[in-house]
């Protein structure tokens, strides 16, 4: 264990409170907590590639990071239109 | 010197995306967690980038991480902006300000 790979771990605490919104609120803001949980989910991959020092993991953060962007558009299009 | 660094900015990432994380929980309206989400996405993504900097210098993984953290700050004020207009057009029925909001 190093200090990246301690915080990825740490990090990963942010998804329950994020999931809590999900569940219990409106559609749009478990839209919002998808979004956080988009970013959450890059700064793990980018801590995890640097703290198991593996080099080709850095891709992941870099497509995490478009991914959750793209995602979280479709998403936003779709409820703004149809809810 | 470096690990002493790394272990500061990481420190404060983590605890500023915990904190943007349980916002999100507190707040009351969409706005207000729109807040909280676009927060997140910039201050403690350039302390994880500094972070990895500090220990990769400009290799391919520094870079890698600057390019990760650069399309967080960039794209993600469009998806937010995008979330905040479907959010008013749910509440409000459409974007454009209301009669009582034009006076301000």
């Amino acid at each position: 264990m190093n200090a990246f790979t301690i915080a990825a771990t740490i990090l990963l605490l942010g998804f329950l409170p994020l999931g809590f919104v999900a569940l219990r609120t409106r559609p749009i803001d478990g839209v919002v907590a998808m979004q956080l949980a988009g970013t959450v989910a890059t700064l793990v991959l980018l801590c995890l590639a640097e703290g198991l020092h593996r080099s080709f993991i850095y891709a992941l953060p870099v497509v995490a990071a478009l991914m959750s962007w793209i995602g979280g558009l479709v998403f936003a299009r779709f409820l703004g239109r149809w809810l | 010197m470096s690990n002493v660094a790394v272990d500061i900015l990481l420190g404060l990432a983590v605890a500023l995306e915990l904190a943007c994380c349980i916002g999100v929980v507190a707040a009351r309206t969409t706005f207000d967690r729109l807040h909280y989400a676009s927060a997140g996405a910039t201050v403690p993504a350039f302390l994880v980038v500094a972070a990895v900097l500090v220990r990769e210098h400009v290799s391919s993984g520094g870079l890698q991480a600057i390019v990760a953290g650069a399309l967080l700050f960039f794209l993600y004020p469009v998806l937010l902006t995008a979330t905040a207009r479907a959010a008013r057009r749910i509440d409000y029925g459409d974007v454009s300000a209301l009669p009582e909001e034009k006076g301000r």
